[in-house]
């Protein structure tokens, strides 16, 4: 078993490397390397995974160690319940999306970077998930990072993908610094980085309230750059130029949801520190309304998505940071599934239609009907309709934040707050959803759509495997053995009167709505025809270009400046003495030995002298 | 045997620098002096691969040198130096390599430039080796006057007075800084009654040092920190390091960034560590601050360059700014971090520069502005120069990862004498300056890996004129295609691999540099 941890990590890189050393070559070769690699990682998930659910304990090993600075740093892995499901995920997701890119990378020249980065990125996925070390977290972390840079960027040629490239890598690496901080702090503290160690001490210590509250609150500023909640959100709507499948894998199974992971593999931290849990509420409260909103006017297929998913991870970390665990990470397995389906439908409509703007879709509904019926269920799912998966993962987060009102896990106030931003985002949700269904497959096709064209089947294969999920997941939550501890008997997870009551206004969203569109005859039924939302529009980027980017460019050019003018000023009349000495020297007929000879004596003796007066 | 051995990896390169120095005195036989001291570069190597293995010890050779003056020929090799002295071999190995297949027609003379190289190894290993403060200062001494001809000949061909001025101003910096260094050695003397550092450092000069003497020993370590502060380069002695980095030839750059930049760092480490009270309470705090201004100022600085080379040398500044600060922690951590940033620095600055080299040799340019598209016109070297990017700008799992973010964690917990929370603020500064770090290498990846493919081409290479090609013309007629130029050659994969390979592996396994130096700062320091 523990064979198969390291395997698991390892194996894609070594399978990166082979992609990029044959992937020139033979176009099937590479082809064959990544997507065998990606199917055989995912049977030894499946053989670590299925073990491991239920009441099994933990398997961990440690494979090599540094010693030398304060605590070792070991190549320590460790798979348990939560570990065991994130994995699966993780490398379902990834497999499929290496399955769906030979489809829709058919005749890309630069799949073999492609695909190896893919590779790479579900590695540094698998090791953030299974790693008990925290500089190995670490290290998967920000290889994440990396990566989804790279393949943001896959069309370097476009601009918006360069920007968003950049801006990604940018924004997530300055919250990482968080982390970094948070390592040092625990492992000072409790003197390893051992995760388990590090949260056995933390459960069976007692702490002073809020004693821990620094290595917690730096975690949270990783997570909030990582899941790119507010006031980090930026990064991943402008993410979106990467290719599709890309964003399947960032936005449902790896990079963002590495954030989450990362909250609920701390739980035990998170419950001595207070002040991060309000701070994990409030800006939870603040993203998902907001994003909701914007995708509510999005006008890009994609980017819609995209808010979306910053809305749906800000339920997850609304329902870790008021203690609804168990709601929290389903809702994470739930959303992987559904959302990776989402994208990879959208990825199928984009395919078709050649474009990502919902102005030019319209009528797809008979052109493509594998993706229409798929991507209905996704977006379904989304919205929360029964009996899909997304209903039931949903209304465990409000279910749970409803019940943690009297429990002071969180300020009163916030625990209310966070309560009713939820209920208005999920029906808000329910619009998006809706109005993105109508837009994409009824009314009248655009011109460009008349062509539309349906995708090859390793393109439609995936999408029906993860429909599979997202349709009848949620009958899992009926038994919650399999989770053991994932699903524990004290938390709540099926709320009959929420679901209810959630159902209906869900509804009532829904036929707003058809309504609206109805009454605009086809056109934007939130924009243009009904009301005029206008999402507040805090302007993250622009105090960020006013406060730091734009700083920065002045203190650089300060920087050339003061090189040129300032400092070189004096050196200038160091080297005006090197030359009138070398004059002097060449009369001895020569070079410069004995011009720096000379210097060398001159200097030392004053510099004797000197020395000698001071002491 | 150990006299044999340490005395043997001078006198290799020494003799094979005379060879070909001998050998290159006929132009007709230019390309056997370079093939010879090809060999002996890596014939060198091999030798330290077995010295380093053969573990010499600290205390391996000592001998009577100069007696009048009590200077001694003493020589050793410890876990500090050990990695120091492999980095140089493989770099200057690489280095004559990469020479074999330089043309004449760019590189005149490369026989003569073989064996400088060759005598600028011998120095630089001599000062790694050397256990007493006058022998260290003779070697330090004899890597640099060579480093002079190279990029006052061989330099930037397009810009004879610059390089010239480049030169010049290396050589009187580094000169001024040793003499400075010098002279903090001979009160060192005073004080501690010998030039044998190993037992300086195993005595504890400082606290034998009386009241009378204590401010010896602080003006002592003063001069030998500006002295190794110019070489290292702490900021803002810093500055004649970009321009020589610039106008030097690719193997010059190459070798003065991954090597000559670790006489300063090694000599903070061996030579002024042992010198200095942590007690003190301005010094350290005061290496400390500069480390990270110099990391901070590296970083803006880099962000408006518009040369290559020029870039990579400033990114140097702000990495071995990272060296200092660790240096100053006085703590085996900052130790650590100090030789682990050398060594990554060496291994990605290097890769760096021969890549700049690369691109030089194709574009006769390192101009920002007149490089686009690599990653379309030469994607295995535009692919190559991404992933020494992203070493360099500290991705973990690569090697320059563990030195920053271990001097970082040093500086969170320094020595109990120095000021903590002073340490703290510098800590989070120089983590913010490793942001600005992936900032700039990003911006200069967006820059000249990515881009559209240009509609606008220079229409004469010589000079600055840019002709618009006007967008109204049918794609494909009129657009001037640039003429294709080759991806990596065999002989660049060869030098260019090892440090690759080797930049990932020290980010798998940051234990095969971490433990030996640990033990080795522990037993050479003591106390600590």
């Amino acid at each position: 078993m523990t064979a198969v941890l390291l395997l698991l990590v390892a194996l894609p890189f070594v399978c990166a490397g082979l992609v990029l050393l044959v992937g020139h070559r033979g176009d099937a070769a590479g082809k064959g390397v990544a997507v065998g690699g990606s199917l055989l990682g995912l049977g030894a998930v499946l053989v670590v995974a299925l073990s491991r659910l239920g009441e099994a304990s933990p398997v961990g090993q440690v494979y090599a160690d540094t010693v030398g600075f304060g605590p070792p740093i070991e190549l320590a892995l460790r798979v348990d319940q939560l570990a065991a499901v994130v994995l699966l995920l993780a490398w379902v997701v990834a497999a499929l999306v290496q399955v769906y890119s030979l489809g829709y990378l058919a005749e890309d020249p630069r799949y073999p970077s492609y695909a190896a980065l893919v590779l790479i990125f579900t590695g540094a996925m698998s090791l953030v998930v299974l790693a008990d070390d925290l500089w190995l977290l670490l290290i998967g972390w920000e290889l994440m990072g990396a990566c989804s840079y790279f393949l943001i960027a896959h069309h370097w040629e476009l601009r918006e993908a360069r920007a968003g490239a950049v801006k990604a890598f940018l924004m997530t690496r300055l919250a990482d610094l968080g982390l970094l901080f948070a390592i040092i702090a625990l492992g000072q503290r409790f003197d390893s980085y051992r995760i388990s160690t590090v949260l056995e001490q933390v459960s069976a210590g007692s702490f002073a309230r809020d004693e821990l509250w620094l290595p917690a609150v730096l975690v949270v500023v990783a997570v909030v750059g990582k899941s790119a909640q507010f006031p980090l959100h930026t990064w991943l709507p402008d993410a979106m130029p990467g290719p599709t499948p890309i964003s399947a894998l960032i936005h449902a199974a790896t990079m963002v949801a590495a954030g989450v992971y990362l909250v609920a593999r701390l739980q035990p931290l998170f419950e001595v520190a207070v002040s991060a849990r309000n701070l994990l509420a409030v800006l939870a409260a603040v993203t998902m309304l907001l994003a909701a909103l914007r995708a509510l006017v999005a006008t890009d297929l994609k980017r819609l998505l995209a808010w979306s998913t910053v809305s749906q991870l800000a339920y997850m970390f609304g329902a870790l940071a008021v203690g609804a665990w168990s709601a929290g990470v389903l809702h994470l397995l739930a959303h992987g599934a559904f959302k990776a389906l989402l994208f990879l439908a959208a990825g199928s409509v984009v395919h078709a239609v050649g474009s990502t703007s919902m102005a030019e879709m319209g009528g797809l509904r008979e052109k493509i009907p594998d993706t229409f019926v798929t991507m209905t269920i996704g977006l379904a799912a989304l919205a929360g309709v029964v009996p899909l998966v997304g209903f039931f993962t949903k209304d465990a987060v409000i279910g749970g934040m409803w019940e943690a009102r009297g429990e002071h896990q969180v300020w009163p106030w916030l625990a209310w707050v966070l309560l009713a931003s939820a209920v208005l985002t999920a029906v808000v949700t329910a619009a998006y959803c809706m109005r993105a269904w109508l837009l994409v497959f009824f009314g009248r096709p655009h011109p460009h759509a008349e062509q539309a064209h349906e995708s090859p089947w390793t393109m439609r294969a995936p999408l029906y495997l993860l429909a599979a999920p997202t349709a009848f997941g949620g009958l899992v939550l009926l038994a919650p053995g399999l989770f053991g501890p994932l699903a524990p008997a004290d938390e709540e997870l099926v709320h009959g009167a929420v679901s209810v009551v959630m159902t209906l206004l869900v509804m009532a969203a829904a036929a707003g709505t058809v309504w609206l569109w109805r009454r605009g005859a086809g056109t934007d039924p939130w924009a243009e025809a009904g009301l005029r939302i206008r999402p507040p529009h805090i302007p993250v980027d622009r105090a960020y270009d006013l406060a730091v980017v734009r700083p920065i460019g002045w203190l650089a050019r300060g920087a050339r400046g003061g090189d040129r003018d300032v400092i070189e000023a004096y050196v200038d009349g160091a080297a005006a003495t090197a030359r009138g000495t070398g004059r002097l020297l060449r009369l001895a007929q020569n070079g410069n030995v004995q011009g720096y000879l000379m210097v060398v004596v001159v200097g030392a003796a004053l510099l004797a002298v000197l020395a000698g007066a001071v002491a | 045997m150990n006299d044999l051995l340490l005395d043997g990896l001078l006198a290799l390169p020494a003799g094979f620098a005379v060879l070909t120095a001998v050998l290159a005195g006929r132009e007709r036989r230019d390309p056997v002096a370079v093939r010879v001291a090809a060999l002996g570069g890596l014939l060198t190597l091999a030798w330290s691969v077995w010295l380093v293995l053969a573990a010499p010890g600290l205390r391996a050779v000592d001998h009577p040198w100069l007696a009048a003056l009590d200077v001694h020929w003493r020589l050793g090799l410890d876990g500090i130096s050990a990695p120091l002295v492999l980095l140089t071999t493989l770099i200057t190995a690489g280095c004559l390599v990469s020479l074999l297949r330089a043309p004449a027609s760019t590189t005149p003379g490369r026989g003569a430039l073989a064996a400088l190289l060759l005598l600028v190894e011998t120095g630089v290993l001599g000062s790694f080796v050397a256990l007493d403060m006058v022998l260290f200062f003779v070697f330090f001494e004899v890597a640099l006057i060579p480093l002079w001809f190279v990029i006052d000949r061989w330099g930037d061909r397009h810009d004879p007075r610059g390089r010239r001025r480049a030169a010049t101003r290396f050589l009187v910096f580094t000169v001024l800084g040793s003499a400075l260094m010098l002279v903090g050695f001979m009160l060192v003397r005073e004080v501690a009654g010998t030039f044998d550092i190993v037992t300086v450092a195993a005595r504890g000069v400082t606290g034998q040092a009386g009241s009378s003497q204590s401010g010896l020993l602080a003006a002592a370590a003063v001069l030998v920190a500006l002295g190794l502060a110019v070489k290292t380069p702490l900021w803002p002695l810093h500055i004649w390091l970009p321009d020589a980095h610039a106008k030097a030839p690719t193997v010059g750059s190459v070798l003065l960034a991954a090597v000559l930049l670790k006489l300063g760092s090694y000599g903070l480490i061996r030579f002024w560590m042992p010198l200095v009270d942590p007690g003190w309470q301005l010094l350290a705090p005061c290496l400390a601050a500069l480390g990270v201004v110099g990391i901070v100022y590296a970083a803006l600085a880099c962000l408006v360059q518009d040369d290559l080379k020029r870039l990579i040398a400033y990114s140097s500044v702000g990495h071995m700014g990272f060296v200092a600060l660790g240096v100053a922690t006085f703590t085996v951590g900052g130790v650590q971090a100090a030789v682990f940033v050398s060594v990554a620095h060496g291994l990605i600055t290097g890769l760096l520069f021969f890549l700049a080299g690369g691109i030089k040799d194709r574009y006769d340019t390192t101009l920002l502005d007149r490089l686009q598209v690599l990653y379309g016109r030469l994607p295995r070297l535009a692919g190559l120069f991404a992933f020494a990017a992203m070493a360099s700008l500290g991705l973990p799992g690569l090697a320059g990862f563990w030195g920053e973010m271990l001097a970082i964690r040093a500086a969170v917990f320094p020595d109990g004498a120095l000021p903590r929370g002073t340490y703290l603020v510098l800590a989070v500064i120089a983590a913010l300056g490793v942001v600005l770090t992936a900032a700039y290498f990003l911006a200069l990846m967006r820059r000249i890996l990515q881009g559209a493919p240009p509609a606008v081409q220079p229409v004469n290479p010589d000079t600055d004129s840019v002709e618009l090609v006007s967008e109204e013309v049918e794609p494909g007629t009129a657009t001037v295609e640039p003429r294709p130029l080759p991806d990596v050659r065999r002989s660049e994969w060869l030098v260019w691999t090892p440090l690759a390979a080797l930049t990932v592996l020290l980010g798998v396994m940051p234990g095969l540099l971490l433990t030996p130096v640990a033990e080795a700062a522990r037993a050479y320091f003591g106390g600590l």
